[in-house]
């Protein structure tokens, strides 16, 4: 049953993590053991049930500590053969403005406000070089930023992609 | 890859269903047997298609606050990729083609750490370490989005 909360009533929304959570996000980060239940095996390595493994997992993504279990898929497999980063010098009070149209394009999957005269900073990824510029300049006109304002940044090589973030801080175990 | 792939792919992409056979219940929506989707995942994982399946984490969330871009002007010779993509907290690290007088920076990283001084001392520590004298650390004060660089459904990040 839900009860609505009363008006004036503090609603909590922190979520209390306790170290098995922690062990738990390090386990989901590495690869999925593709059996048909998957939880199980998460569940043994760390000494959890199934059904706590499943437990804690569903209260994390409620929370919104995961955002959700997916697949890593290979960029060059997709025809996604070019990258560049690239960064606009845009003033303080027209910076959402600005991001929400580079925003809008599907090609920027990454896009950051930095602290630094160059105050966005965006991925744009393409089949070609000559493709990334394209858009580009597309954005460049729609956002009225000019080449004095941008640098972009193509990629030569990229040394490591692996976005995972240790939980259990190193030198431990993470248990008491 | 087929349609089948691709349907199996988009599925994935919504996130795993948390219940206890989720490939199972990806068949029921598919009405293909557990064991193909399985198979199937298996041989796009051989082919290289999908690198592997994990949890995405909201970092800040436990604790990880600090993000920051490092772009490096690395010294004549310097050679040092792997050592600089094992520092804690580094994500990502790139070569990249710089902009002559004007940006000279040509290696970047990303860095996650706890909080910004940790970042910097890990920074500075390898500045130091490897004679790297110009580099600049940019932290984001704003995601402004962030979502998976391919994504079979190009409809970009579904809410929560």
């Amino acid at each position: 049953m839900f009860i609505p909360a009363a008006r004036g009533d503090t609603i909590t929304t922190q979520t209390e993590i306790d170290p098995i959570d922690l062990r738990l996000l390090d386990a989901l980060q590495d690869d999925l053991p593709l059996v048909p239940r998957p939880w199980k095996d998460i569940g043994v390595q760390i000494g959890l049930s199934e059904r706590e493994c499943l437990q804690r997992i569903s209260r994390l993504k409620e929370s919104g500590i995961i955002r959700n279990i997916s697949p890593v898929l290979e960029s060059r497999r997709f025809g996604l053969n070019a990258g560049s980063l690239i960064a606009f010098h845009v003033p303080d009070s027209s910076i959402h403005e600005v991001a929400g149209i580079i925003n809008s394009y599907p090609e920027v999957s990454h896009n950051y406000r930095r602290d630094h005269h160059y105050s966005i900073w965006f991925t744009i990824a393409g089949g070609t070089e000559e493709e990334i510029e394209s858009t580009l300049s597309d954005i460049q006109k729609r956002t009225g930023i000019s080449d004095e304002d941008m640098i972009s940044l193509p990629t030569i090589r990229s040394y490591k992609i692996d976005v995972r973030f240790r939980c259990i801080p190193e030198g431990s175990d993470g248990r008491d | 890859m087929d349609e089948t792939d691709r349907a199996i792919l988009r599925e994935l992409e919504q996130g795993l269903p948390l219940v206890q056979q989720p490939f199972a219940e990806i068949g029921v929506r598919l009405g293909i047997p557990e064991e193909e989707i399985l198979t199937r995942i298996r041989k796009m994982k051989e082919r290289g298609i999908i690198r592997k399946i994990r949890a995405r984490i909201n970092q800040r969330d436990i604790g990880i606050s600090a993000n920051a871009l490092v772009a490096w002007n690395m010294p004549d010779g310097w050679d040092g990729f792997s050592r600089l993509a094992d520092l804690p907290g580094v994500s990502h690290c790139y070569l990249r083609r710089p902009v002559p007088g004007k940006w000279e920076y040509s290696v970047y990283t990303v860095h996650h750490n706890r909080t910004e001084s940790e970042v910097y001392s890990i920074v500075s520590q390898f500045a130091a370490e490897e004679g790297i004298c110009d580099y600049q650390v940019l932290f984001s004060t704003e995601e402004l989005k962030r979502v998976p660089a391919v994504r079979i459904d190009q409809t970009g990040e579904r809410t929560r």
